[in-house]
C-alpha cells in the first residue's frame, strides 16, 4: 500500500516539470520579448529590480539554459517576485491560496451532497415525477453558467431577502472569537460555494441516476434483499456503496474545472483567494503572478488527483489486488 | 421412503401459484397454476429448461419477483400454514433469510464486492439477531467452519474476489443457513462451478440440512443433481408443472413424455452426475404462443389430435406421483395398470 | 449509407428533449444570422435612456443597459461571438484531439504513452487559469479566446478517439489494408477515421456547449474582445446594478443557459440515436 502512495505521487514530477517546460513556452509566445513586455507594460524603472528580472529569466542567454534556468528556479520553489504586492509570488500565492481551498472544498461538498441525495431519489423513484424533476433540475443547472447563478443568487438572497452577504469572506470589523469567525466564514461561503457547486451536483446526480440504476440489476443487490435486510438499507449501504465509484473517477477528472470555476466564482462574490489574485494579475499583466498561479494551481490539481486516485484504491478493493 | 416423508409437517405449500410477465406484448403466463408442496427435513429438485418458470417459482415465494415485468397474479404460498402474500413487506423481510433462505446461481456475482465477507455475513446475522458485533464475528467463523472454509478466522477479511467460485458459493450457503432457515432454496446452486467442486457443494447441503432437519429446494436443469440430491422431483416445462413423483420413481419409469425426453431413450438409463438435461428436438414455445392443447405438443413423437386440443390436466397416474399426459395415461391402461394415485 | 442516416434521424425524432434542444439552436442560429437585417447598426452604441426594464418601451423589447444601448440588439449580436467562438473552439479541439488520439492508439507503444501523459497534462492543468493566462498574454482578441478555449477541451474527444481507434485497429478490414500495403496515414485517415468519426462528432457537439460556456466566463471576467458584443460581456457589464435593475444580468444568462442546455440536449439526442442499445436498456 505504501509502495502504490509512494509511487503514485512520483507520477506528479514529470506532470509538474511539463506545466513548467509549458509555462516557458508560453512566456516565449508572448508577442515581444517577456522582458518588454514587463519592463513596458508595468513601467517598472527601478535599476535593481529590473536586474532581478534579468536574473529569474536570464533574457540574455540562449533558450536552453534560459529553460534550465527556469525550471531550476521553479524547482528551488521560486517564482519569481511581484513588484504589485511587494512580495514574492510563492509567498502571495501561499497567503491567498487557504480561502480558495475552502471554496472548493465546500463546492465539492456541496455538489457531492447535493448531487448523491439527487440522485439516489431519482433511481429509488425511476420513472415517477420526483425523477423527471430531478432530471429537469440536472438538466438546467448544467447549462448555467456558475457566475450568473451567482449572482442571480445575490439577487434574490442578498439583496431582495438579505439572508446572506453580499460577497466577501469575512464580516469587517467584527471579532468574535475563533468560533465566531469560523461560522462568520460559513455564512458567507454558503452562496459562492452553491453557485460553484450546483453544476457538478447536476453530473452528480446524472452519473449518480445512472450508476445506481446499474448496480440496482446486480446479482448481489437480490442477496441482500433475500437476506431480508430492508429496502432502504439495500440502497444505502449495498448499492450506493458501489454506485459511488463512478462518481469518485468523475470528481477526480473535474477537479481542475473546479479549481478555474472557483476563479470566476470568487470574482463575482469577491472571495479573496488565488482567483482574484489571478484575475487582478491578469489585469494588470503581472506575469510572474499568472504563471505562478498555473504553476501551483497544476500542482494542487495533480496532488488533489492522486489523493482522488487513492481513495478509489480504498474504495474498491478489486483494484487493490491488483 | 414417500411414507415416511408425507409423516413429517409440510412447511411450504405452493398452491396453483401463477406467475405473469408484464411485457410490451402482453401479459405472459410464466408460472401458470404450480402446485408443490415441501415437508421439513425433504428435498424437491424442480427441473426443466431455463425459462420454464423455475426460478421465478422461488423468486414469487421470497416476494423477490422483479417487478416489473413480473407480478403474482394468482393461488398462494403459505409457509408454515402463513399466507406470506398476505404479510406486510416489513413482515416479509423477517422471513427472509431467518424463515427461507436462498442460494442463487453465480457465486462471483451475487457477493457484494466491495464488503468484505465477513461483514457481509456477520450483516445477515445481525440483522435477524440482535447480538454483539463480536459475537456475531464468532458466529460468522462458526459459519464458515460449518460450510468447510479452511482458515475460517482470516477469511472473514477477505473480499469476494479473492475467492474462488466454490469458496464464493460455501460463503452464500453460510449466509444462508446463518438464522438457521427452516426453508433454503437453491436456485442452480452449482451450475456456475467445476464438476468436482459441484459435488462437494451438494454434499455440503446434504449434510447442513440432514443436520438441521430444513426443508431444501434444488432448482437445477442438470439431472445428475437430481439424482443426487432429491427425494422428490417436480418437472416443469413452459411455465406448468408436467409431472411430480419420488426421484427413484421418476428415473426407473418417467411418465410424461418431456419428463422421459430429459433422460434419453432409455428411462431406467443409470443416471451420473454431471449429465446434463438429453438435446430433446425442436424448442419450447414463447410463451407469447403457446399453443392450445398440450404445450409439449410441437416436441412429443407420441402426441396425438387429443394432445393439440386439450390441455392435460395433472392426474394422479400411480401411486405418490401425477403427470399431464395423455400419452402416458393411455400407454399405463393399454399395459392394465390401473390408473389411479 | 443512405438509410442509416434517414434511421439516426428517426431515432433522434423519437426523443422529444432532442427534438425540442434542436428547435432551440436553429432559433439561436436564426437570431444570429438575421441580426444585421434586425438591427442594421452598431449594437454597442447608445439608443435611448439607460435602464428601461423589458416589456415597457415596445421599442426596446428586452429593456436597454445602464448607458441605454438595446439589450436585444446585443443579444442578437451576442449570439453571433457566442455561436461562432463555440463552433471554432469546438472544431480546434476536435482536430486536436483526433490527431492526438489517433496517433496514440494507431502508433500505439512509446508513443500512445506520451500522447497519454500530454493529455493527462492538459487534464491537471485547471483549464479557465489556462484560458486567462493565454488570453493575458496574446491579448484580448476573438481567435486567441477561440484557439484558447479550444486548446483546454480536447482531451476527452483524444480519449474517445484512441479508444475508437484501438477498437477498430484489428479488425479485418484494416488489416487488409495493411496486408495490401498501404500507408500508415492512408490506413488512419482513410480506412479507420471514418468508422471511428461518429462518436467523435457527436462528443464534438457537446464540446460546443462547453466552449459557449466558457467564453461567457472568459468575457463575463472582462478578458474577451472588447470590440464584439458578448453575452458573457452583458453580465459582466450589469453586475453593479443588479441592486436596481438585475434584469441586464439576467437576460443575458438566460441566453447562454438555453443555448447550453439545447446543445447539450441535441448532443445527447445524437448520442442515444447512436448508441440505440445503451438508451433501451
Amino acid at each position: 500500500m505504501r509502495r502504490i502512495v509512494l509511487r503514485r505521487l512520483a507520477q506528479i514530477i514529470p506532470l509538474v516539470l511539463a506545466v513548467i517546460v509549458l509555462n516557458f513556452v508560453l512566456i516565449h509566445l508572448a508577442p515581444g520579448s517577456l522582458f518588454d513586455v514587463m519592463t513596458s507594460e508595468q513601467q517598472i524603472t527601478d535599476p535593481a529590480m529590473l536586474d532581478q528580472l534579468r536574473h529569474t529569466y536570464g533574457v540574455d542567454q540562449p533558450t536552453g539554459v534560459q529553460l534550465a534556468k527556469y525550471i531550476w528556479s521553479v524547482m528551488r520553489l521560486d517564482l519569481g517576485f511581484s513588484y504589485r504586492q511587494n512580495a514574492p509570488v510563492l509567498d502571495v500565492i501561499m497567503d491567498q491560496l487557504p480561502a480558495t481551498l475552502i471554496l472548493m472544498l465546500a463546492a465539492i461538498a456541496v455538489a457531492l451532497v447535493i448531487g448523491m441525495t439527487a440522485g439516489v431519489l431519482a433511481s429509488v423513484r425511476v420513472n415517477t415525477i420526483w425523477d423527471n424533476l430531478i432530471s429537469l433540475a440536472a438538466v438546467f443547472f448544467f447549462a448555467a453558467p456558475s457566475f450568473w447563478l451567482g449572482i442571480m443568487m445575490v439577487v434574490l438572497f442578498s439583496v431582495k431577502l438579505g439572508w446572506f452577504p453580499v460577497g466577501g469572506m469575512r464580516t469587517i470589523g467584527v471579532n468574535n472569537g475563533v468560533i465566531g469567525d469560523a461560522l462568520d466564514v460559513m455564512h458567507h461561503l454558503v452562496l459562492p460555494a452553491t453557485a460553484l457547486g450546483l453544476f457538478y451536483a447536476a453530473t452528480y446526480a446524472r452519473v449518480m441516476r445512472a450508476s445506481m440504476l446499474e448496480v440496482f440489476r446486480l446479482d448481489f443487490v437480490r442477496t441482500a434483499r433475500a437476506k431480508g435486510l430492508s429496502r432502504a438499507r439495500v440502497v444505502l449501504v449495498h448499492v450506493m456503496r458501489n454506485a459511488l465509484l463512478p462518481i469518485v473517477t468523475l470528481l477526480g477528472l473535474q477537479l481542475g474545472t473546479i479549481l478555474g470555476g472557483s476563479v470566476v466564482i470568487e470574482s463575482v462574490f469577491s472571495w479573496p483567494g488565488i482567483g482574484s489574485l489571478l484575475f487582478d494579475s491578469v489585469m494588470s499583466r503581472n506575469f510572474p503572478m499568472v504563471l505562478g498561479v498555473l504553476v501551483l494551481g497544476s500542482l494542487l490539481v495533480a496532488v488533489a488527483n492522486a489523493a482522488v486516485d487513492l481513495a478509489y484504491l480504498r474504495l474498491d478493493p478489486r483494484i487493490r489486488a491488483r | 421412503m414417500v411414507v415416511s416423508m408425507s409423516k413429517r409437517p409440510v412447511i411450504l405449500d405452493i398452491d396453483s401459484l401463477r406467475v405473469s410477465l408484464f411485457t410490451r406484448r402482453g401479459v405472459l403466463p410464466a408460472v401458470d397454476g404450480l402446485s408443490l408442496t415441501v415437508a421439513a427435513g425433504e428435498t424437491v429438485a424442480i427441473v426443466g429448461e431455463s425459462g420454464c418458470g423455475k426460478s421465478l417459482t422461488a423468486l414469487a415465494v421470497m416476494r423477490l419477483l422483479p417487478d416489473p415485468p413480473a407480478r403474482v397474479v394468482g393461488g398462494a404460498v403459505r409457509f408454515m400454514g402463513r399466507d406470506l402474500a398476505a404479510l406486510s413487506e416489513r413482515e416479509m423481510q423477517r422471513v427472509r433469510g431467518k424463515d427461507i433462505s436462498m442460494v442463487f446461481q453465480d457465486p462471483m456475482t451475487s457477493l457484494n464486492p466491495v464488503a468484505t465477507v465477513g461483514d457481509q455475513l456477520i450483516e445477515a446475522i445481525r440483522w435477524h439477531d440482535k447480538v454483539s458485533r463480536q459475537e456475531a464475528r464468532t458466529r460468522a467463523v462458526e459459519l464458515l467452519r460449518r460450510v468447510r472454509i479452511p482458515d475460517a478466522e482470516r477469511r472473514l477479511n477477505d473480499f469476494p474476489h479473492q475467492m474462488s467460485g466454490g469458496m464464493s458459493q460455501r460463503v452464500m450457503i453460510a449466509m444462508a443457513i446463518a438464522c438457521g432457515p427452516k426453508l433454503l432454496i437453491a436456485d442452480e446452486p452449482t451450475t456456475a462451478l467445476d464438476v468436482t467442486i459441484q459435488a462437494q457443494i451438494l454434499e455440503l447441503m446434504k449434510e447442513l440440512q440432514a443436520n438441521s432437519g430444513m426443508g431444501l429446494i434444488i432448482i437445477t436443469h442438470d439431472l445428475g443433481v437430481v439424482a443426487e440430491t432429491a427425494d422428490r422431483v417436480v418437472v416443469m416445462y413452459a411455465g406448468r408443472k408436467v409431472e411430480d413423483a419420488p426421484v427413484e420413481a421418476l428415473f426407473e419409469r418417467p411418465l410424461h413424455r418431456y419428463t422421459r425426453g430429459l433422460l434419453g431413450a432409455t428411462p431406467s438409463a443409470n443416471r451420473r452426475r454431471g449429465n446434463r438435461l438429453a438435446e430433446i428436438a425442436g424448442s419450447v414455445p414463447a410463451l407469447s404462443e403457446l399453443p392450445r392443447g398440450c404445450t409439449f405438443q410441437n416436441r412429443c413423437a407420441d402426441a396425438s389430435d387429443r394432445c393439440r386440443a386439450e390441455k392435460p390436466a395433472l392426474t394422479p397416474l400411480l401411486p405418490g406421483r401425477t403427470a399431464a399426459c395423455f400419452a402416458a395415461e393411455e400407454e399405463l391402461s393399454r399395459h392394465g395398470i390401473a390408473v389411479g394415485p | 449509407m443512405l438509410p442509416r442516416t434517414i434511421d439516426f434521424a428517426r431515432r433522434f425524432a423519437r426523443n422529444r428533449a432532442a427534438v425540442v434542444g434542436l428547435l432551440l439552436v436553429i432559433l439561436v442560429i436564426g437570431i444570429a444570422l438575421a441580426a444585421p437585417w434586425i438591427y442594421p447598426r452598431n449594437p454597442l452604441r447608445i439608443v435611448g435612456r439607460p435602464e428601461i426594464w423589458p416589456f415597457v418601451n415596445s421599442r426596446f423589447p428586452l429593456g436597454t443597459d445602464s448607458l441605454g444601448r438595446d439589450i436585444a440588439a446585443m443579444i442578437a449580436y451576442g449570439a453571433r461571438t457566442t455561436l461562432l467562438i463555440g463552433l471554432c473552439a469546438s472544431i480546434t479541439a476536435t482536430l486536436i484531439g483526433i490527431t492526438v488520439g489517433a496517433a496514440a492508439a494507431y502508433f500505439g507503444g512509446w508513443i500512445d504513452e506520451m500522447l497519454m501523459r500530454f493529455t493527462e497534462l492538459f487534464q491537471t492543468i485547471p483549464n479557465l487559469i489556462f484560458v486567462l493566462t493565454i488570453v493575458a498574454i496574446l491579448g484580448q482578441k476573438l481567435e486567441y479566446v477561440t484557439i484558447a478555449v479550444g486548446v483546454v477541451t480536447w482531451t476527452p474527444i483524444a480519449r474517445l478517439t484512441r479508444a475508437e481507434f484501438l477498437s477498430l485497429r484489428d479488425r479485418e478490414f484494416v488489416q487488409a489494408c495493411r496486408a495490401m500495403g498501404m500507408s500508415n496515414l492512408r490506413i488512419m485517415f482513410g480506412e479507420i477515421l471514418p468508422n471511428a468519426l461518429p462518436p467523435v462528432i457527436v462528443l464534438s457537439s457537446l464540446v460546443i456547449a462547453g466552449a459557449v460556456l466558457f467564453e461567457s466566463a472568459v468575457s463575463f471576467l472582462g478578458l474577451g474582445d472588447p470590440n464584439v458584443s458578448s453575452w458573457g460581456r452583458l453580465i459582466g457589464d450589469g453586475r453593479t446594478l443588479i441592486r436596481t435593475s438585475w434584469y441586464i444580468c439576467a437576460v443575458p444568462g438566460l441566453a447562454i443557459m438555453l443555448t447550453v442546455l439545447a446543445l447539450n440536449l441535441v448532443g445527447d439526442g445524437l448520442n442515444d440515436a447512436l448508441n440505440p442499445k445503451l438508451r433501451d436498456r
